[in-house]
């Protein structure tokens, strides 16, 4: 036998769901611009029928429903969408970090112009070549020190520049790792959050998409792998569960950062804080030292760089150096630095050489044109940064050896062998003067002339840059299209909401109605029936 | 979403409207490397050929400068000789008294300094023929001074005119005026003579002659270095044309196709920005009661 008071509690149940779902609408509109937030749903479920079958069931034909409740709400979300949002978003980290560097690197080359090294080392050939068809002329002579004092000051210009950049590289990568730990502890703390709310049967929607605009900001960083630990307890079988979170190399390789036991700390030895700590004035990485929880310390060398799948860090870290120790660092700031220092110490060599073999206006041989102060005389490590016109030219202009032959003030043939330096061609790393005297120097370049080896450095730079910004534009349509997806899935359409919120507001009063509609059936047994005779 | 797409959209749109302005207000196609790695190589090779032409042009300045001194110079020296030739054959009249061959001497000394003087003509600070010595003069003092001396430098002043081509632009100034002077040295001598006769003095005539032929072949060698020269100023103007050229064709834009571009990309954002308008108003928010 039904209780006469059934069908009140079936129209309440009908109220109070769709009064969750409405309020769940209505957190979705709330929420409808909230970056990472996904719509959530109210999950309808179907109340026990009555009656239950067992042995004192009570005789009627039939089950009868008993109305709905809210089973769980769930948030609307494409795991496998979010795996692919994340391997672009660490491609595009990787691309658009590689394009930016590349950019400042053009923007201090600034080649093509009127205003870069190419051009200061015309302007030094034309001044030469005016010294040489006038040698014995005191302007000409000034005229081939200041620009010889120009192209020396662009080399410095250039290198400090450069290494400047590379400083700030180092920065970066300090703070980038400084974030990376602070997503890492953030995800962590909100695993134990939804460890400890997971167990009573709960879903933690909105601690959900926190965790996973974290992980989308991390992936930028690193390429990471997210697997899930189910937390246990009275847990339903759609919780999501505890995030583990790695790194991922090339090979597929793992070395986890994030486990249910903690996080790991992130930093890169030796230290790069260029400002703060001098210890590592060169500039270069040789390993990512990961300390987990526990305190135990996996490290990434620096030959094992390569195996980082992607993401921002890496990137930084090829720009900015990486090797065993200071003298042998690879990456592309300290590749464009060595290039330098091997381009000024070349040209200078060559160009002291020659003019050493020439004559000076008091009639004695030429003394270096250009001083550095290089440690290394393979790789002229030092030389871009130090060079310049020697203390003797600067004080006296007739030290300026033009002069081919001894007592020939207007003998210009040393000047014009001085302006085809750049120009000599050099054979395995040895070059043969433009005078007959058939000296050779050897220098660090290892091929073609000064002129051309500056001349590639630019195109290389070129060439990588539009690599780069085509491989960022790429990454960056891949990963949008793929938010689009996830967004599609995941974001809240107004429309939608509206739709929803007229489907559920008509429900909650259908089901008011029957409230009223039982409450006349109860009128009528209560007051309307049993008077008859009264 | 939708907004997302078109802010995106928008951007993509703003950012090719802002690189179409930028070549048109510089007039490159590029203004970085990665703009056009090849475009940039090859502008920096352009520029360095252009700046070859141009310097080229300026050496070339020079050699003029040097041909046409000397050739100026040459031109006295040559009237200087014919004075002379005047003198000689006056003197060598018989009727001539030793007192008028004394004064006629006089002149010829007179005129031998004039040559000393043209040969140490000086040049923008410099000696123009005294060899590769130009920071000395070619005689010190007079002849018949004490301390007279000649210095004497006979080595080639060269100038390059094009890639390892060098054209030596001055003259044998040591054998042409030692030779004048000497011969002049010499006539002074005999008209200083008493002794001598009409046919000795008439006899030096064929020296002067000889100095004025050497004279004369100086001069020409120079009119030659100066077709040469002109030649290669030809070559060189073509070459700044065509290297111009070269380098305008490989950086410069089309004017008329990129503000084609610039105009069509105009109307694209134009429309991008009204669609957009449109689709973002409306949701069914709007029409609820």
């Amino acid at each position: 036998m039904l209780s006469t008071f059934h069908g009140l509690e079936v129209a309440k149940r009908g109220m109070f769901t769709q009064q969750s779902a409405l309020y769940v609408t209505a957190h979705n509109i709330a929420n409808a611009n909230t970056p990472g937030y996904s719509r959530q749903r109210v999950n309808f479920v179907e109340t026990e029928p009555f009656p239950p079958a067992s042995m004192n069931r009570p005789q009627i034909p039939g089950q009868m429903g008993t109305g709905v409740e809210a089973g769980s709400i769930q948030r609307i979300r494409d795991s496998f969408l979010d795996y692919q949002y994340r391997n672009e978003a660490s491609k595009l980290g990787y691309w658009s970090a590689r394009s930016e560097v590349i950019a400042k690197m053009e923007d201090i080359m600034n080649e093509p112009s009127e205003f870069g090294l190419s051009k200061a080392m015309t302007q030094f050939w034309e001044s030469l070549q005016d010294l040489s068809a006038n040698p014995e002329n005191e302007g000409a002579r000034a005229v081939v020190r200041q620009r010889g004092i120009a192209v020396a000051e662009s080399f410095n210009y250039l290198y400090t520049s450069l290494s400047q950049i590379r400083d700030d590289l180092g920065q970066e990568i300090k703070t980038g790792l400084l974030e990376v730990n602070s997503i890492l502890k953030q995800i962590s703390e909100l695993n134990d959050q939804i460890k400890a709310v997971e167990p009573n049967g709960y879903l933690p929607n909105d601690l959900y998409d926190k965790r996973d605009a974290l992980v989308d900001e991390l992936s930028k960083y690193f390429q990471v792998k997210v697997e899930t630990v189910p937390s246990g307890g009275n847990a339903l079988d759609i919780a999501e569960g505890i995030y583990e979170i790695s790194l991922v190399n090339q090979d597929g390789s793992t070395v986890k950062i994030v486990t249910k036991d903690g996080y790991s700390k992130l930093s890169v030895d030796p230290p790069v804080d260029p400002v703060n700590d001098p210890t590592n004035p060169d500039g270069y990485v040789s390993e990512i030292r990961i300390e987990d929880a526990l305190g135990n310390i996996t490290t990434i060398s620096y030959d094992k760089f390569n195996d980082l799948a992607s993401g921002r860090i890496k990137s930084l870290i090829e720009s900015y150096g990486y090797g065993s120790d200071p003298n042998n660092v690879k990456g592309y700031y300290p590749d464009m630095l060595a290039d330098l220092n091997k381009m000024a110490y070349s040209f200078a060599t060559m160009f002291n050489a020659q003019h050493r073999e020439g004559y000076d206006l008091n009639n004695s041989n030429g003394v270096d044109f250009f001083e550095m102060n290089v440690s290394d005389n393979t790789t002229g490590k030092g030389a871009a940064a130090s060079i310049k016109v020697s203390d003797v030219i600067m004080s006296d202009l007739g030290k300026i050896a033009a002069s081919s032959k001894s007592g020939e003030s207007g003998n210009g043939n040393n000047a014009l062998y001085l302006s085809m330096i750049k120009d000599v061609q050099i054979t395995n790393g040895s070059a043969t003067l433009p005078s007959s005297s058939g000296t050779t120097v050897s220098v660090p370049i290892t091929g073609g002339t000064v002129q051309t080896f500056y001349q590639g450095l630019i195109g290389k730079i070129g060439v990588d840059g539009q690599q780069a910004e085509r491989m960022k534009t790429n990454a960056e349509t891949l990963a949008t299209s793929v938010d689009n997806n996830r967004q599609s899935v995941s974001s809240v359409s107004l429309d939608e909401e509206m739709t929803n919120m007229i489907k559920f507001q008509h429900a909650y009063n259908a089901a008011a109605r029957m409230i009223t509609a039982i409450d006349e059936m109860l009128d009528k047994i209560i007051n309307d029936m049993g008077i008859v005779g009264r | 979403m939708l907004a997302n797409n078109m802010l995106r959209n928008l951007s993509n749109s703003y950012e090719r409207l802002g690189k179409y302005q930028e070549q048109l207000a510089t007039g490159k196609k590029i203004s970085r490397p990665s703009d056009d790695p090849v475009v940039a190589m090859k502008g920096i090779a352009y520029r360095e050929d252009l700046a070859r032409v141009k310097q080229y042009q300026r050496n070339i300045g020079e050699v003029h400068n040097w041909i046409d001194s000397a050739d100026d110079a040459l031109d006295k020296v040559g009237l200087a000789l014919q004075r002379v030739q005047e003198l000689v054959v006056q003197a060598s009249t018989d009727t001539a008294t030793p007192e008028d061959r004394k004064k006629i001497a006089d002149e010829i000394d007179q005129i031998q300094k004039h040559i000393v003087d043209v040969a140490n003509t000086k040049v923008g600070g410099k000696y123009i023929f005294n060899g590769a010595d130009t920071k000395n003069p070619l005689f010190i003092g007079y002849p018949g001074e004490t301390g007279f001396a000649v210095n004497g430098n006979q080595s080639d002043v060269e100038i390059e005119v094009f890639d390892g081509i060098k054209l030596d632009v001055n003259i044998d100034g040591k054998t042409l005026f030692t030779g004048i002077i000497g011969m002049l040295d010499n006539l002074k001598t005999v008209l200083n003579d008493p002794n001598s006769t009409g046919n000795t003095i008439s006899s030096h005539l064929s020296q002067v002659e000889a100095q004025q032929d050497a004279l004369l072949a100086a001069r020409s060698e120079l009119g030659a270095k100066q077709n040469r020269v002109e030649m290669m100023e030809n070559r060189l103007s073509t070459q700044e044309v065509i290297a111009t050229k070269l380098m305008s064709n490989n950086e410069d834009i089309e004017y008329e196709k990129t503000i084609t571009d610039l105009i069509t990309q105009e109307s694209v954002h134009r429309a991008a920005l009204s669609v957009g308008a449109r689709i973002i108003q409306p949701t069914l928010v709007d029409f609820l009661r």
